[in-house]
Formats: C-alpha cells, structure tokens, sequence
C-alpha cells in the first residue's frame, strides 16, 4: 500500500503543494529577468531601455531571494514538522490563513514593482505606483507603499506560519512530555526562533519609517539608520534560506546516498549555533559604510567569521553521512566510495552538487566578510557572484532537486522524466560556473554591480586574465544555459502534474541516524535558553551602533527639529566612553 | 565500466569549473592560454575520463546503475 505524505496529510499536502507552485511561479519570472538583466548589462542582446534595467533588477532580486524561497521554505518545513511529528497541524484553516496572508502580500509588492514597467503608472494613495527599489529597498529609494504594505502582510504570514509548527509542536509536546523534540521539527522551530528576532528589525524599518515616509506622514528618514535595520535582517534572510536546505542535507541526502545521519546531536549544535549567530552580524554589509565606527564592524566581522563554525561542521557531518550510504552500498577505499553514490538520481546528485557549489561560495564569502579585503570587492560584481553561488545554487538547486522527490510525495503523482531532471541538474551547474566565475574575476578588477551600463567612456578595465568581452560571454553563456535548465525543471513540474496517480511513490520518510539525539545533551532543546543567549547577542551587537547612529543622525534623518533621540544627561558620558573603547 | 553512466556524467561535468579556473591558475606561472585552449584541454580530459570509465569493461558500473 502507498504510503507517501499525500495519503498520510492529505489537507497539509494541500498548502504544501499550494506552496511550492507559488514558489515556482515566482522562480520562473525572476529566473527569465534574471536573463534579461545578464543580456543586457554585458550588451550582448538590449531590448529594454536602461532605466528599465532596474525594475527588472529589482523584481528578479524580490521574487527569487524572497518569494521563491520563503514559498518553498514554508513548504518544506510544515512537511517536516508533520511528517517528523506524526501530526497533522492543529487547525487547517489557520496554515491556509498564512498561506493566502504571504499571496496577498506577493501580489501588492509584484503590482507595485511591474507598474514600473508602465509608461504612466497609476496614481493610487496621492503617488505614483513604482518599486524599483532593488532587493534591499532601503532609502533613499524610496517605492509606493503599496509595496511596503505586501512586505509586511508577507513578513506577518509567515510569522504565523511560524507560529503554526510551534502549535503543532506544543500538541505533540502534551502528548509526549518525555519525549526529544525530532531533529527535522527541532531545526525548524530553531530557524523560525531566528526568524523572529531578524525581522524585528526589518518590520521596525518599513512600519516606523519607510511606510510613514512613503505615505507623506514624515518628510525625511536617517539613510543609514534603515540601511542598518535592513542589513540587520539582511544577512540572517540568508540563513533562512539557507535552513531548509541544510534540513534536506541532513535528513534527505544520507537517506539518497543509502545510508544515516552521523550524527543528531551535531546537527542540533549546528541549529542551535545558527539561532545564536544568525543576526549579531549584519554590519559586515555596512563595512563601507560612514558613520558607524569601525569597532562595531569588526565585532560584526568576528560573529561572521564564527559562523564559518556550523558550516562546516555541517559540510563534515553531512559528507560523513554520504560515505557511510555509499559504503552500504558496496563502495571502497579512500576515495573510492564517491563513484558508488547513486548519481543517477537527480535528487541525490542535485543536492550533492548544490552542497559542492556552496563549499566554494563559502571560501568568496569570507573574503565578503574580512573587513580589510571586503574593501577590495565591495560593491563589485564578485558579491553578485558570491550569492549566486549561494541563494543561487546551493539553494535554489537543492529546492529544485528536493522538488523531484516532493512533488511526487503531494500529489501522489510518478515524476515525468529522471533523465530529464538529471540533465536540468548537472545543466544548472555548469551554467553557474560559467556565469559565477565570470562575475567574481570581474568583481576583482573593479567592475561595478547593481548598473545596467558598466561601460564606460576613455576608461579600460584591466583583467588579471583575458579579457571583459571573453568574461561578458562567459556570463552570456551561463544565463542563457541557466534559463535553459529552468525551462526544463519547470517542463518537468507542469508534465508530472498532467501525470495520473501512481502506486510507486516510495514512503514518506527520512533518514535515520548513527548517532540518535539520546546522544545529544538534553540542554540543546532548551530553546528558551538558546533565544535569550540569541537576543543578549543582538543587543550587545546593536545597542551602540543604533544609538550612535540615530545620535549622530537623528531619527529621521539630522536636523529633523522635534526628531533628534535625546539621551538622558547620565547615560551621554557612559555611551562616550563606551565608543571611545569599541572605536 | 568501471563507474556507472550517472557518476561518468557527474564526473565530466565537474570538470567545468576545473578548466575555467585553468587560465587563471596557469597565468600565475606566466603560461597564458586562449578560450580556444581551454576548451581543447578540457575536451582531452573528458576524452581521458570517458575512456577511464569505459575500459576495461567489468560489472560495477552497470550494477550502480541499476541500483
């Protein structure tokens, strides 16, 4: 008898199918501006103006760093906290409340990005319907508040999807009092812990300032002081990117390679550290920036630099996993074992290439994150480089190989082609190759990001190696090979669907462990513990830069009359003082 | 075969980010090569793989590829 996640939940699979769709709906389009923009800026094929370069840049920036993978991510983990769990959620009707406040929210933002695309755009609420903001949407560009609005009904619903796996945890927690919180609930509920401290401040940003300003309420905003609260959500929205694809690591690719996870208790410790470090960090993006002294961002660059810590721990436990799979299945010697992993199988093989991508990202992304060689490479296209290595490959391609084996698991239908998806896999992986290489040589030598004319006039660029026109059509290639590989995952989505049901769907389970959590200290699932040591973090991280910033430039912006923050006579000598060591 | 068709596939796509990379390394030991040479070294290396892979024949390939 079939026992896949669509005939155990049968409603749950319901949202999770629902989710992922919207998740490759939003795939899709950013994917193709992704294209258009790669085309446009190395002027291989221009059929837009320039001014539309942005728009473009921001939709493909807003629908993959945020729609793709919140969508995808929301789905994975309600799958992970039911099927570890063996319950259902509480109330249907409330996941399908999120589910439906995160389309809203898509739909407003995508309405106010796309109407820049419009000759005349609309004037709704005294302004001109437009977004192009960029990915990062803090001031001075300033967007519609149309678009303000659908990030916060985005941010709120997938605050009370996180709100639903902590109900269906705390149900499941009455029932088994004495029980360890299952690995694939514990990561989740650790990564929306994080979550929630993260968009503290993000929420802060748009509610108190960026939507005031955009609506006329105020007349001015502090640049720096909504450039800092993004970047204080900036960099832990990696990590919630990221989470799901380590949860698939951990409990999916031992179970593909043939084998079990090495060890719980270290993937605990490794989500545990994530909650601690995820947030305390963000200034590593500011390292540019004027106005924040350089002590706050070396205590920034020092957080980051420990968060290199679970990863590879994670990059140990989970390569360790795979050679115990592989040895189950006959492999041998030192490095033998690697050609008896089952690479035929798209899943297996597009994790295990997205987990090899990220390796790579990791070594760029600690240049991003030393303060001294971040000035090097600092708005250059290495960091666009850097993410598509990152959200671009070891995420996306982990998601759309975890498709191969999800979409079967909720609509009980057969995938439409293995080879199919293998091609797509291995394809995505030579694209980004080709297009990242490209992007992190030319960041090297100067060449701008975020600008859709990097040519400029009586100015050469000097490459250490060949030359601009050969890297241009490297990243040319890429794109083009990139798009061609999403054309094929998402033939092979909309064909499985046209599919008829089928018997054959293998059981809705996980991997097992060498190591099971009855090894793992009893104090890993205080999560109580861990979020108050998380938020002493952030504020010891935080306290001065933020004060010192609105200080310095006021709430809304210096010389705002009635808006400076006015520190009370004893707490100024003390802040002073305190400056004086950090700078 | 001695390794199954998909870790071949795997194996020669792997190689891609090897022979970018082979400018840049060869260019710190002064050795500068075109795209053109690029493209022909990795196409050797394939070659060399595939005939690795394909000889001499045995059964463990096509026993990983059923598996």
């Amino acid at each position: 008898m079939r026992n896949a996640y669509v005939d155990q939940f049968p409603a749950e699979a319901r949202v999770v199918k629902s989710a992922f769709w919207s998740s490759f709906l939003a795939l899709a389009i950013g994917g193709i501006f992704g294209l258009v923009q790669a085309l446009h800026r190395t002027d291989v094929l221009r059929f837009i103006d320039s001014t539309d370069y942005y728009t473009v840049l921001t939709a493909h920036g807003v629908l993959l760093a945020i729609t793709f993978t919140i969508f995808f991510l929301v789905g994975i983990f309600t799958w992970a906290v039911t099927t570890s769990l063996d319950r259902g959620v509480v109330d249907i009707r409330f996941t399908w409340s999120w589910y439906v406040m995160m389309v809203t929210g898509t739909v407003l933002v995508a309405v106010a990005i796309f109407s820049g695309f419009l000759e005349e755009p609309p004037s709704i609420l005294g302004s001109e319907l437009y977004a192009d903001v960029l990915f990062t949407f803090y001031s001075p560009l300033q967007a519609h508040p149309i678009f303000y609005i659908g990030l916060v009904l985005f941010v709120v619903g997938t605050w009370l999807a996180g709100f639903d796996w902590f109900r269906t945890w705390w149900a499941w927690r009455d029932e088994n009092a004495d029980e360890r919180i299952p690995l694939p609930t514990f990561m989740v509920l650790t990564t929306t812990l994080f979550w929630y401290i993260c968009t503290l401040g993000v929420a802060l940003s748009i509610l108190a300032f960026l939507l005031p300003w955009s609506l006329g309420i105020v007349d001015s905003v502090n640049p720096l002081l909504t450039r800092t609260l993004f970047w204080y959500f900036g960099h832990a929205v990696v990590y919630f990117w990221l989470m799901p694809t380590y949860v698939m690591w951990y409990i999916m690719l031992p179970k593909l390679s043939g084998g079990k996870l090495f060890s719980d208790p270290l993937a605990r410790v490794v989500f545990v550290l994530f909650l601690l470090l995820s947030t305390p960090l963000g200034i590593h993006h500011q390292y540019l920036d004027p106005g924040i002294a350089e002590g706050y961002k070396f205590i920034a660059m020092t957080n980051t630099m420990f968060l290199l810590l679970p990863s590879l721990l994670t990059a140990f436990t989970v390569v360790a996993s795979m050679e115990h799979g592989a040895r189950q299945r006959g492999g041998e010697g030192y490095l033998g074992w690697l050609t008896a992993l089952p690479w035929r199988d798209p899943v297996f093989t597009g994790m295990a290439l997205a987990g090899l991508m990220f390796a790579a990202a990791g070594f760029s992304g600690m240049i991003n994150a030393g303060m001294n060689i971040n000035y090097l490479v600092h708005n250059t296209w290495w960091v666009v480089g850097h993410f598509h290595l990152t959200v671009g490959t070891a995420v996306a391609l982990t998601f759309m190989a975890a498709a191969y084996w999800f979409i079967p698991q909720v609509t009980g239908k057969e995938l439409w082609s293995r080879s199919v998806a293998l091609g797509q896999v291995l394809l995505w992986f030579v694209g980004m190759t080709f297009m990242s290489n490209a992007m992190h040589r030319s960041g090297l030598f100067g060449m701008p990001r975020r600008t859709a004319e990097p040519q400029y006039q009586n100015f050469d660029f000097e490459p250490a190696v060949g030359t601009v026109a050969e890297m241009d059509a490297q990243v040319a290639l890429g794109a083009v090979l990139l798009v061609v590989s999403l054309v094929l995952f998402l033939l092979n989505m909309v064909l499985t669907s046209f599919n008829g049901t089928s018997d054959s769907i293998p059981d809705n389970t996980y991997a097992g462990t060498l190591s099971g959590p009855e090894d793992a200290p009893e104090i890993l699932d205080n999560l109580k513990l861990w979020t108050a040591i998380a938020v002493v973090l952030v504020i010891f991280a935080y306290t001065l830069p933020l004060a010192s910033i609105v200080e310095s430039g006021g709430l809304f912006g210096p010389g705002i009359d009635g808006r400076q923050l006015s520190l009370g006579a004893d707490l100024e000598p003390a802040l002073e003082t305190l400056r004086e060591v950090v700078a | 075969m001695r390794v199954s068709k998909g870790a071949l596939l795997v194996g020669i796509v792997l190689l891609v980010p090897f022979v970018i990379e082979l400018r840049t390394a060869l260019s710190w030991f002064g050795i500068e090569i075109t795209v053109v040479e690029s493209a022909l070294v990795g196409l050797a290396l394939a070659v060399a793989i595939t005939a690795w892979a394909l000889w001499p024949p045995n059964e463990d390939g096509e026993a990983a590829d059923r598996s």
